[in-house]
């Protein structure tokens, strides 16, 4: 008999057993998304990158390209592909995990954008009920509309949501803030505590904290209508591997 | 949104009913409905949620017939309340099993089925696409049946009846079974071992249909298993009490009879599935690999899944 498959807030938590970054020393080991695109697109894809990243759509701006060819964290780039590497959002919720944050990833899911402003989930994926990643699978579903969030301020977007124990609130925000200091960005919005948090209901004494999915920039390429998949929960990758967006 | 959770409750079950409705609906008519489903309103009440609905763009009068929904009626209510939304994939699932009254003695009664639109230019191949994973006893059931004379089928296209799995689920609620429809999953064949799920996504989980989300994000590969019998196809696990295991097992026999494919290594128990006390999973094919393997093959291809339900003989003489 196989193993039992593994559902996503069970691999999220196994990942927040490994991941060792320290936002403050800016060292250590963070979790990935892995994505590939053809060659010839890295042009415009990387300026999709940065338009997403300036639009605040994106966790980072960590990130690292591979040639096809070369080998890294096991993983060998195929021919005519470039890879791309940036940091998955699910970080976060390793980070607050391991200072001892009582905290529940809820799932991932579409959040509508309305003039800039974060307006409700219209479709969301329970990481519970799920093996594959959400943001992962919804990429393909052509429900996204992120260059209209770039270009004009309202669309749709990926993003995910985890709800964090109210006592913990000062705890949570502490190291929010030291992962802005440290360049991480796509915080979306910090509910109150016992407060639906764009529609998604949370446990008594809970506040929801939703942030953009690791995956926007990747999904905002697609729109565009160069070729891309991306495997979202990759692995684990130290940060000093990855390079900065605007050195490419 | 300026109104309460409370009202956009209700604004969603209107924008509900219009939908499923195929005709334009008066304010009575609506609020009998709605009283129906638990909402009581009077027509007055009702009136003034359509003019606020006719205000958001959601709703258009037609003369004096009553409303419709409009293209962004129809969006809002797959996008409004996400929290509701997700029990309401299952739900629909459920009162379709509920519905279809198939007796797998006698052949008779009705079956719940998914609608699926193709281009008419397109509807030979998407038959052959079809017929492929019948022939591999990939499917749910052994045919289909084409239907071109229904309102929901655009000119120009063609619709496609295909035995939906909740069927199987509404079979053995009938006999007294409790089946409770747990998963869709991927399920892996391959030639070393028997098969094995690859991925699963609860019913109870999701806003998005797990099949459609299965299928668009390309993640299986039916073309290879009808033509070599190693690849990827879909599945429904369902569970059921220990106790009823052979029940269930002769209730699959005779449906069996009847032309439901249950080939060899699905069905009862097994799997690497989670093992839950005293609970056995079921597991049967989707109906949903036909059009997944038309999709692989490159057709264009929309499907509605649990349109409705029909009589069984409707679709079993359709060859």
């Amino acid at each position: 008999m196989n193993d039992p498959l593994k559902f996503t807030n069970h691999r999220i938590e196994e990942y927040a057993l490994q991941v060792t970054y320290d936002p403050e020393e800016d060292t250590g080991t963070v979790i990935y998304n892995l994505s590939l695109i053809r060659n010839e697109d890295l042009e415009p894809a990387l300026s999709i990158m940065k338009e997403t990243h300036s639009t605040g759509l994106s966790v980072s701006n960590r990130v690292r390209i591979t040639d096809a060819g070369e080998r890294i964290c096991s993983y060998t780039v195929p021919q005519g592909c470039s890879a791309i590497w940036t940091v998955c959002s699910i970080t976060l919720d390793a980070l607050l995990l391991r200072r001892g944050v009582p905290l529940n990833p809820i799932g991932g899911g579409v959040v509508e954008i309305d003039h800039r402003t974060p307006r409700r989930f219209t479709s969301m994926l329970l990481y519970r009920a799920t093996t594959l990643d959400p943001l992962e699978v919804l990429v393909s579903q052509e429900t996204t509309s992120i260059l209209d969030v770039i270009h004009h301020g309202s669309g749709s977007i990926l993003a995910n949501m985890r709800e964090c124990h109210m006592e913990a609130e000062a705890l949570v925000g502490m190291v929010l803030d030291e992962l802005t200091a440290s360049g991480f960005s796509g915080i979306l919005d910090f509910g109150i505590p016992n407060v639906p948090l764009l529609g998604v209901p949370v446990s008594p004494q809970y506040m929801g904290v939703a942030m953009v999915g690791g995956t926007n920039a990747m999904a905002a390429i697609k729109e565009a209508g160069y070729w891309v998949v991306t495997r979202a929960l990759g692995g684990l990758i130290d940060i000093g591997e990855l390079g900065y967006l605007e050195d490419y | 949104m300026s109104v309460s959770i409370r009202s956009e409750r209700k604004y969603l079950e209107i924008l509900r009913i219009l939908k499923e409705s195929h005709e334009p609906m008066g304010a009575k008519r609506l609020s009998g409905l709605m009283a129906e489903r638990g909402f009581i309103l009077s027509d007055r009440a009702v009136q003034y949620y359509l003019r606020y609905l006719d205000e958001l763009g959601f709703t258009v009068k037609v003369g004096n017939r009553g409303r419709i929904l409009t293209e962004l009626g129809i969006a809002e209510s797959e996008r409004a309340l996400v929290d509701e939304r997700i029990g309401f994939i299952i739900s629909k699932l459920e009162r379709l099993a509920f519905l279809s009254s198939f007796d797998p003695e006698t052949c008779t009664g009705s079956i719940a089925y998914n609608l699926s639109i193709v281009r008419e230019e397109d509807l030979e191949g998407v038959a052959s696409a079809f017929d492929e994973v019948i022939g591999a006893e990939c499917g749910f059931f052994n045919t289909y049946r084409i239907v071109d004379a229904d309102s929901r089928v655009p000119a120009g296209h063609a619709g496609i009846i295909t035995a939906c799995s909740v069927t199987l689920d509404g079979v053995l609620q009938k006999v007294g079974i409790p089946a409770r429809l747990e998963y869709a999953g991927r399920i892996a064949f391959s030639e070393s071992g028997p098969p094995e799920f690859v991925d699963l996504i609860g019913y109870r989980g999701t806003t998005v249909d797990p099949l459609q989300l299965f299928i668009s994000a390309g993640l299986t590969s039916i073309n290879r298993l009808v033509a070599t019998g190693c690849g990827i196809a879909l599945a429904n696990v369902r569970e059921v009490p220990v106790a009823a295991r052979s029940q269930v097992e002769e209730t699959i026999e005779l449906m069996k009879g009847c032309g439901f494919v249950f080939p060899a290594g699905i069905g009862v128990g097994g799997f690497n599935l989670v093992e839950r006390p005293y609970r056995l999973p079921v597991v049967a094919f989707t109906g949903m690999n036909l059009v997944g393997n038309s999709i692989e093959r490159g057709f264009a291809i929309r499907t509605e899944i649990g349109a409705g339900s029909i009589p069984f003989s409707k679709i079993a003489d359709s060859t």
